[in-house]
């Protein structure tokens, strides 16, 4: 039987690894497809964080005074390209402005520095060039914002020096330090609280959707492996071999859950490679060892974990060849699949956002009803350290997976194999009728 | 005498329409015995429930003395059946598809080795059996798939309509490769056909089949004797009540 099997296994494997449909749908496709998205998204971060270093403003000094020679040469020395346009009247400076392809128009009115200086509120007016040209040009607006910010607290800190010498404008202005901590699983943990959540929604929300195109493509797979053999005529031969039934269903189920996890890397890699383009240059501030403070999975969760994704995998598989027997073709078997996924996406979508326990009683139930929730609700379990849950879980998946595997052997046993689709062909005429 | 294939009374149902009424009849050791008959007679699915791919709804049918349905895996490993419009894995060369089927016969690596040499003799496309199946003619697929049953000298060969769809020369071909691999290695076969010239040429007896139950049988000039006709077509036409 294992010889067997591992014919079927080898023969499956190359028969949809060389399927263009598969290999440039769900192996090349994310591996280049991912990347290059991220490629572009980051060349375009990239190109707004150089429009930064390159702002340039027209200004127009009505105040000639101390205050706003101080904040040009503030603007100056942040490497900020100021062109002195006093001799333009606003429209002419304006019109500068958006010919000289600047990024905006600086305008100190007069009585700028004599305001500051007299404890008045002092104005200042900013025009940036509106161009549509995208996230830069907003950007480079935002920056040059923030600069003047900047500049605006320097001068507080400045008179607070000059008006209560005895006292640091740092503490005057920011006097309360707040020490942001957690308590997980009663003990007090170093990490503010939103950089804890931070961290599990990473792993609430990555888990279950790895898990989903996981499944997902096994189920693809499954079908369209079952499916193949009907509509490319090789499986009357096929089941006329000296070979067990069985081992052809579980060797076709082998050889889909292979090509699956080859088609859910690439994805995840490619997956990676175009979140890392938005992540990449966010600095991680944390640091947070996960481990040290009872957050990281234990070998046992890891093995909890894999045991749930497997026997949810194989109630997959034997799901969409259950389905899939039914269909003529694969165009067919992935029609009938489809809805499948519904409970893949489903529960997935309440993994990301909430805690099964804070639901009704009755969505609860048919949630746990769908063994595809118990993997990843075994993603969150071990990271608390609720085994319990999990084991149940597993439990009840395996018993779950049983039951459809058997009626996939059977199916795979029998003549229904081939006469299923006949049986509804049958209905439909008699529906007709 | 031991027959290599004995049914008796068959009667296969799908839903409310019946297939196979009744059917028996013996196939010989070393004979190439013909089910001819129109469209709808029930050859496909007698030859599918001796492949052990459908279960009888009544009767029975033995291959060397086994059950088809009680054990079926056993008459398996003693036939060889080639569907009508059978396919092949066309992601796979002609080299790989012979291979993968002959691991499921030969007893080892040298088997297989000789098996595979065997088909690339019978089927006679040479190198083209390094190119995937997707490129292949239907002629060709069709070659490659009639070496594949013979390839490791089943003792009983199913073949279902083996020239069906093929041009001229492929037919030729392939009919000649069956009379020459029966003759050489004393393979029973049992085929099914529509092309009555074919069934001349290879049959050394044909049953008659129409509405699930043989109405004639006999070896093809003692049916033409019977009949009073000059060729198996008049035979046909006469015997399902066309002529």
């Amino acid at each position: 039987m294992v010889k067997g099997l591992l014919f079927i296994v080898v023969k499956e494997v190359k028969e949809l690894v060389r399927d263009p449909k598969i290999l440039l749908g769900m192996i090349i496709v994310p591996l280049i497809m991912f990347p290059l998205m991220g490629f572009a998204v980051q060349t375009s971060m990239e190109t707004a964080e150089v429009s930064i270093g390159r702002i340039s403003m027209a200004v127009i000094d009505l105040d000639n005074g101390p205050f706003a020679e101080g904040l040009m040469n503030f603007l100056k020395a942040l490497n900020i390209t100021l062109v002195e346009v006093d001799d333009l009247n606003f429209t002419e400076a304006v019109n500068y402005a958006q010919q000289a392809d600047l990024t905006g128009l600086l305008v100190i009115p007069s009585g700028f520095s004599a305001n500051l200086t007299g404890g008045v509120k002092a104005d200042l007016d900013i025009y940036t060039v509106f161009r549509g040209k995208g996230i830069g040009e907003a950007t480079s607006s935002s920056a040059v914002t923030t600069l003047l910010k900047t500049f605006e607290g320097s001068l507080v800190s400045q008179t607070i020096g000059e008006k209560i010498p005895e006292e640091d404008p740092t503490i005057v202005l920011d006097p309360i330090h707040m020490a942001e901590r957690s308590i997980f699983q009663g003990k007090s943990v170093d990490v503010p609280a939103d950089a804890l959540f931070g961290l599990m929604m990473s792993q609430s929300v990555g888990m279950p959707v790895g898990m989903m195109m996981l499944l997902i493509f096994a189920m693809q797979m499954a079908a369209t492996s079952i499916a193949s053999e009907k509509e490319e005529k090789t499986l009357e031969t096929l089941l006329t071999l000296p070979l067990n039934r069985f081992t052809i269903l579980i060797g076709k189920m082998t050889g889909s859950i292979i090509v699956a996890v080859v088609g859910a890397v690439s994805y995840l890699i490619g997956f990676g490679y175009y979140m890392g383009a938005f992540t990449g240059s966010i600095p991680v501030e944390s640091g947070v060892d996960l481990a040290a403070i009872g957050l990281a999975p234990t070998p046992v969760s890891y093995f909890l974990l894999g045991t749930s994704l497997f026997v949810s995998m194989l109630s997959a598989l034997a799901l969409a060849i259950s389905v899939s027997v039914f269909a003529e073709d694969v165009r067919g078997a992935q029609a009938l699949v489809g809805p499948l996924s519904t409970l893949l996406i489903f529960p997935m979508i309440f993994m990301m956002f909430t805690d099964l326990n804070a639901l009704p009683f009755p969505l609860r139930i048919v949630l746990y009803a769908i063994p595809f929730t118990h993997p990843m609700l075994t993603s969150k379990l071990t990271f608390t350290g609720d085994y319990l849950t999990a084991i149940i879980g597993i439990v009840y998946v395996s018993i779950f997976t049983l039951t459809v595997l058997y009626i996939a052997s059977r199916l795979f046993g029998t003549e229904k194999i081939l006469t299923a689709k006949l049986t509804l062909q049958k209905l439909r005429i008699g529906k007709n009728k | 005498m031991s027959f290599v294939v004995e049914a008796e009374g068959l009667v296969k149902d799908f839903g409310g329409v019946r297939a196979l009424d009744g059917l028996s009849f013996q196939v010989k050791r070393g004979e190439v015995y013909g089910l001819i008959g129109p469209n709808g007679a029930g050859k496909t699915t007698a030859l599918r429930i001796i492949a052990t791919l459908l279960q009888p709804t009544a009767g029975s049918v033995k291959v060397l003395g086994r059950d088809v349905v009680d054990e079926a895996a056993e008459v398996r490993r003693r036939i060889s059946y080639l569907p009508e419009e059978a396919g092949a894995y066309k992601n796979l060369s002609g080299y790989e598809y012979l291979e993968f089927m002959a691991k499921f016969i030969a007893e080892d690596e040298e088997g297989v080795r000789a098996a595979v040499d065997a088909a690339a003799e019978i089927s006679g496309l040479g190198e083209r059996l390094r190119d995937k199946l997707k490129t292949y003619s239907k002629g060709m697929k069709r070659r490659v798939l009639v070496a594949r049953v013979l390839m490791t000298k089943p003792q009983l060969g199913v073949l279902d309509e083996p020239t069906g769809g093929l041009d001229v020369l492929h037919s030729m071909h392939v009919r000649g490769i069956l009379q020459r691999y029966v003759a050489e290695h004393g393979v029973t076969v049992l085929l099914s056909s529509h092309n009555m010239l074919e069934v001349e040429y290879l049959c050394d007896r044909v049953a008659l089949i129409n509405r699930g139950t043989i109405v004639a049988e006999g070896s093809p000039r003692e049916l033409m004797e019977d009949m009073q006709a000059s060729n198996l077509e008049e035979v046909f036409a006469r015997v399902v009540g066309c002529g």
